[in-house]
């Protein structure tokens, strides 16, 4: 069929062999691609209650249909996992070019299951796929990896790799590519370290077919003129997410000093003005126009981003204002392959337990020292950094202070504090993945459009339900978050993978049937209480554009219940026998 | 003389423009047969564009010991008729290892020399450069080219 090669790639680690099986048509038919496709394959091959350290826990990497192809910003991969961290569904998304060329090698999905003895690399080159010894790599940083393999293996290859903190198993360690680019979240490194997989290297010769070519593009060319490459879409290119940093303080939203605070008092030596005067260029994922990639340089770093999470986590949450300290910290991450959102969550914790009195980690708010060295220690389990490899809950568990860890199901919260914007308390409590951002984004209208008040969660269970189901049937593509592709636009290119027409109904359909599948595995894997850190409901900021203003935990509980009835699932959020009829959800508990 | 160029400076590294060339040449998206190719340097960050110079350069046809690569309008064509990969010459094909900017290949479906041919004169390369703060490839024409029809 045009757009999927029909191919999914099976590489056992424990017995070094490999198989080639066709794509399940139906489950593409129904659940199209990326995380649907996740979602489906995880619940038919993740034996119910498996302890996601196993070895039998499979890794998916997932493309979508539009991979290979010169739709704007679909060379996204998924990264998929039942998380050794949350114990529930993962998928974590990353540019570069690793999914594409996938597609060139052949395959639409690849799993990888068992465990190897050694450290092993795979190779793989279209249909050769080669185990290798990976002692030699074994330590690397992600920098050093991708250059050896690029050596050893091919000079055009591909590589998706795990640093030191993969290694070690450290709970936020993340999956590397393209080396700037990271499946970030829910400890997808550390599902390859627990393998003995260092990296997948890749190579393809081939091509992805999607009918009529010529008609394509000039199809795909005019979509881009519409609706990409317009005045409004342009900031990505110009400024990237770092032009988030300003209205985030403005509103009082940014976490500061361990979502102590929303506002940062020198928020203008890391803001998007500050990160504008040492750019020097832009690179884009693979099969992107817009190039969002900001490449700074600064002292003797040079390198791509900080992003707005890592800006907002690991600068103003560690009370950090100084720009090369924070470029610093943030490459320190890319190489040992640790997601920063996590990474400042942790620290600050740690700086806050420091300020408390309660424990001595030698970390202090905006002491930049301590902070540098922070990330070697971390990943290695050296010193205080074995404390804080536990992770924010664990390290507040152990020092007796759990309402100070900013998690929600052991994923460490994003950029955003709910105090500001109310309606992110219900996107964290009800993201599939734990503490999330990425699933809907209340804050796009309480803060930056202002269409709805900040301060109320009236309207927004809907509004959160709405915006999941949208970013459900997008990461099927997989659309990337720049590209605000809206479902219309979204049916303009699904009718040349269907060659019929398609509806925005029946998108959102599949965004639905998606989302409620994710529910119902993770109910089937026991996911806890949606809830958020009470902190964040009970306890007003004292100064700020929202202070004074509290969500409460009751009106919370209200609307989390509200959440679930317009769902269709009953009280405890397990979804209903009627919804998943109508959705055409064809598995039960 | 018309001819394609990537300005490694603007270049985003998106390849785009191997994606559009392939598609438009082989009818599939393979990049592995496209005329033009960007190399990019995930790491440092460093790219470089290579692309046919057409008759400012003419290393393909004067390397072609068959004849096979003749001008029209100010571009380089492959004679498939003439071309046959130089399974004569014991060395393989001339073209290949002549090119400077390693643009000429063979094609492992026809097995005949294969290059950029400015896609009928709206070269898809060009065309998928469409970021406005980028345009990093472009057609190159001199004054003389403003009388030729590609």
């Amino acid at each position: 069929m045009d757009f999927y090669t029909g191919n999914v790639l099976r590489i056992d680690l424990s017995t070094g062999t490999t198989r080639v099986e066709p794509l399940n048509m139906e489950y593409a038919r129904l659940y199209v691609g990326g995380k649907g496709l996740l979602v489906r394959y995880m619940w038919d091959e993740v034996t119910p209650g498996l302890d996601p350290h196993s070895p039998q826990n499979p890794l998916y990497l997932v493309t979508g249909p539009f991979a290979g192809t010169n739709v704007s910003t679909c060379s996204r991969l998924l990264v998929g996992v039942k998380s050794p961290v949350t114990g529930i569904f993962n998928d974590s998304y990353v540019g570069g070019s690793f999914s594409p060329e996938m597609k060139f090698a052949g395959y639409d999905m690849i799993v990888v299951t068992g465990k190897a003895a050694e450290p092993t690399v795979v190779t793989i080159k279209d249909d050769v796929v080669e185990f290798r010894p990976g002692k030699k790599y074994w330590g690397m940083l992600t920098s050093e990896v991708e250059a050896a393999l690029r050596e050893d293996f091919d000079a055009g290859a591909r590589v998706l790799s795990i640093g030191p903190a993969g290694e070690n198993k450290i709970p936020w360690a993340c999956v590397s590519t393209d080396q700037f680019h990271k499946a970030g979240r829910g400890g997808t490194g550390v599902a390859m370290g627990e393998k003995n997989l260092k990296a997948i290297a890749i190579c393809g010769t081939g091509g992805v077919s999607v009918g009529d070519a010529r008609a394509f593009l000039a199809d795909v060319r005019r979509i881009h003129t519409e609706y990409v490459l317009t005045d409004d879409n342009l900031w990505v290119n110009e400024e990237g997410t770092p032009i988030l940093v300003q209205p985030m303080d403005d509103a009082g939203v940014i976490p500061t000093r361990n979502f102590s605070a929303g506002e940062f008092e020198e928020i203008e030596n890391i803001n998007s003005d500050a990160f504008q005067k040492i750019k020097t260029r832009n690179r884009a994922c693979y099969q992107c126009a817009l190039g969002c990639r900001q490449w700074h340089e600064l002292g003797d770093v040079k390198s791509e981003g900080p992003e707005y999470e890592t800006i907002a986590l690991c600068g103003s949450n560690c009370g950090v204002g100084d720009i090369e300290a924070l470029m610093k910290f943030n490459r320190e991450c890319d190489e040992l392959a640790m997601d920063t959102i996590s990474a400042g969550n942790v620290l600050a914790l740690a700086m806050d337990l420091t300020e408390r009195g309660v424990h001595d980690f030698g970390v202090r708010f905006g002491d930049v020292d301590a902070y540098l060295d922070a990330p070697q220690l971390i990943a290695g389990r050296k010193g205080v950094g074995a404390d804080m490899a536990l992770g924010a809950r664990g390290l507040g568990a152990k020092y007796g202070h759990p309402e100070l860890a900013m998690e929600v199901k052991n994923l460490e919260l994003p950029g955003y504090d709910p105090r500001g914007s109310f309606g992110m308390s219900l996107s964290y409590s009800t993201a599939d993945r734990g503490g999330c951002h990425m699933r809907s984004y209340p804050i796009a209208d309480e803060i930056l459009s202002g269409d709805l008040p900040p301060d109320s969660l009236e309207g927004k269970a809907q509004y959160n339900i709405d915006g999941q189901n949208h970013s459900s049937v997008k990461y099927t593509g997989i659309w990337c978050d720049f590209w605000a592709i809206d479902k219309n636009q979204m049916s303009q290119l699904y009718r040349h993978v269907w060659k019929r027409e398609v509806t925005e109904e029946e998108l959102t359909q599949v965004g639905e049937r998606i989302w409620n599948l994710a529910r119902l595995f993770n109910v089937r894997e026991g996911v806890e209480k949606d809830t958020v850190p009470t902190k964040l409901l009970d306890e007003a900021f004292e100064s700020g554009p929202s202070a004074g203003k509290a969500i409460t935990s009751p009106v919370f509980e209200e609307k989390q219940l509200e959440y679930y009835r317009l769902r269709g699932w009953d009280e405890n959020g397990v979804p209903g026998e009627a919804k998943l009829a109508e959705l055409g959800v064809d598995v039960r508990l | 003389m018309p001819h394609v160029v990537i300005s490694k400076k603007k270049c985003t590294g998106c390849h785009m423009c191997e994606l559009a060339c392939s598609a438009w040449h082989e009818g599939v998206y393979q990049p592995s047969l496209a005329r033009i190719n960007v190399i990019v340097n995930p790491t440092t960050g460093v790219i470089k564009g290579q692309t046919c110079m057409q008759t400012t350069c003419r290393k393909c046809q004067d390397a072609c010991p068959h004849e096979a690569i003749f001008t029209k309008g100010g571009v380089l064509y492959v004679d498939e008729a003439k071309c046959n990969a130089c399974a004569d010459i014991a060395a393989g094909p001339q073209c290949v290892p002549a090119c400077p900017w390693d643009v000429m290949h063979i094609h492992p479906r026809s097995n005949k020399a294969f290059k950029c041919d400015l896609c009928d004169g709206d070269p898809q390369c060009v065309a998928f450069c469409q970021n406005p703060h980028v345009l990093a490839v472009t057609q190159k024409a001199d004054k003389a080219d403003e009388a030729v029809t590609v």
